[in-house]
């Protein structure tokens, strides 16, 4: 299971990242391997707004449906336009090309609130039991 | 993200009970064993703990359209009627003639309650004409329908649930033929689509080769001891046979457009109105359970059809999605997912009776409407068993 260090977790199994001020975000490789092949992304618009805990996006499996939540809150600057032809890249990639979408926060403090990769794997330890 | 619902496995309103594990130990098949040995991805079934996939959905999809698979399909129930009342009995309790039917044959039939509605829908084999029958039904209504078999058998047939008995894989594919040249020296040639040969083997014992299947790729579905089913799956897997799990063996049959029993036929729907009047004879000597209704139904005329659905739009229908034509709901989905093959969403669904082939519909799909087009299945080219 990949779980990189620098990057931040939820319980839900979404990525996310602070990159000048604004937050990219993805599916976890453990989000990946349980959905299994992934065949479709739809992801919001660009200059949606969104609450924390809102959905972004779409990913389906072929036999699998899941939202993608986001767990900060501000406006949808930019969406990976590669996943809408290659939703694979999330299994392929999740933390690089398979990225979904980047957020413009108002405040990144509050993504201390999520897991770092240390806690994630801990956490994802006890969800296996 | 994760709240993964098979859209396969999950609990419909359609299903019978015993679905929901209620935490109880679940059912495993005479072959879990290989399944954990290539880490499988395992998911309750109807009580049993299958496996939905081993590396992937697509690529098992794929290796079945173009070389050969290979399912662990144990947990089908197997019923046996047997005895001199045997014939009189499923004529009664089945659409088809079985009365004519030969040593060697294997018949798709329905068994349906009065009202016309299907029970199940299954494989009849005869193994003796006139005194030994094997019935391969669904996994989740085996005890239903054992249920209703005993309840009609008022002529003294003799019934039994013999599933514990059998392990059953499916090969399928292209190359079946050839894998099962190299393991079992076996010509598939000898049997025709719809029947079976029973050999003896000095590695597996006894084996029933059935030409069925449910992938429409060709190849054979093969009834076996649970002792020694591990080893033929060796053999096979050893031949090149990829192992496929329940994912791809439903987007396989799906691209077939074959009914799936709990999701495209239920009790609460006929033969007439799933479009599989084809495995009901109207025609035969005795009466069968449920032909009145269906007679009934075909007079006053017939008001919701199971179609196929392709889609054009980007999306993927899902079971439960609501079909729309003219700003009128005209039908839904009970069974939808992604074509392997033709990499665009494709659905099963009742549709009323005035939508007709190459019309053309939405289905909603959360908050999208997909334009989609009525098409009779297959919906990629198949072969015959």
């Amino acid at each position: 299971m990949n779980i990189p260090d620098g990057l931040y977790y939820t319980k839900d199994h979404e990525w996310a990242k602070i990159e000048n001020g604004k937050v990219r975000m993805g599916v976890t490789d453990y989000a990946q391997h349980e959905l299994g092949d992934i065949v479709f992304v739809d992801l919001k618009p660009v200059g949606a707004k969104v609450n924390k805990g809102d959905s972004v996006g779409t990913i389906e499996s072929v036999k699998a449906v899941s939202e993608v939540y986001t767990p900060l809150p501000g406006s949808i600057i930019e969406a990976n336009p590669d996943l809408e032809t290659n939703p694979e890249l999330v299994n392929q990639d999740c933390y690089g090309k398979g990225w979904m979408v980047v957020i413009a926060v108002i405040s990144t403090g509050e993504i201390s609130g999520l897991m770092d990769a240390a806690a994630y794997k801990e956490y994802l330890a006890k969800e296996a039991k | 993200m994760l709240h993964v619902s098979l859209v396969h496995a999950k609990e419909g309103a359609f299903t019978y009970g015993g679905d929901d594990m209620n935490g109880e130990v679940p059912m495993k098949t005479p072959l879990h064993h290989e399944h954990e040995k290539l880490n499988a991805k395992m998911v309750d079934f109807h009580g049993w703990e299958m496996p939905v996939w081993y590396t992937g959905i697509k690529e098992e999809h794929m290796a079945v359209r173009s070389h050969a698979g290979l399912f662990d399909v144990s947990h089908m129930g197997e019923i046996e009627v047997k005895g001199e009342m045997a014939v009189p009995f499923l004529d009664h309790l089945l659409t088809r003639d079985i009365t004519s039917m030969n040593q060697g044959r294997a018949l798709y039939t329905f068994l349906l309650n009065e009202k016309g509605g299907i029970i199940d829908d299954l494989f009849i084999s005869c193994m003796e004409p006139g005194s030994s029958y094997l019935l391969c039904v669904n996994s989740a209504n085996k005890d239903r329908d054992y249920e209703w078999m005993v309840a009609q058998n008022t002529k003294g047939a003799i019934v039994e649930d013999v599933s514990d008995l059998y392990a059953m894989i499916a090969l399928q594919g292209p190359a079946s033929g050839q894998i099962l040249k190299t393991c079992l020296a076996f010509d598939l040639a000898l049997v025709n689509p719809h029947t079976f040969a029973v050999i003896d083997t000095k590695d597996y014992g006894g084996l029933i080769i059935s030409r069925t299947g449910y992938t429409g790729a060709g190849g054979v579905e093969i009834f076996l001891s649970p002792q020694t089913a591990s080893l033929l799956w060796q053999s096979f897997l050893a031949s090149g046979a990829t192992p496929c799990g329940l994912g791809a063996r439903d987007t396989l049959r799906l691209e077939m457009g074959y009914p799936l029993h709990g999701n495209d036929i239920t009790e609460a729907v006929t033969p007439l109105e799933a479009g599989l009047s084809f495995a009901v004879d109207f025609k035969k000597k005795d009466d069968f359970i449920g032909k009145q209704a269906l007679l009934d139904q075909q007079r006053l005329g017939i008001k919701r059809r199971l179609v196929g659905m392709e889609v054009l739009d980007r999306g993927i229908p899902r079971e439960g999605c609501m079909c729309f034509r003219d700003d009128r709901e005209v039908g839904f989905v009970t069974s939808g997912s992604i074509s392997p093959v033709k990499g665009t969403g494709i659905a099963l669904g009742y549709v009323d009776g005035s939508v007709k082939e190459g019309d053309e519909l939405y289905i909603r799909v959360r908050d999208k409407l997909l334009r989609s087009r009525i098409k009779r299945p297959p919906f990629v080219n198949g072969t015959l068993p």
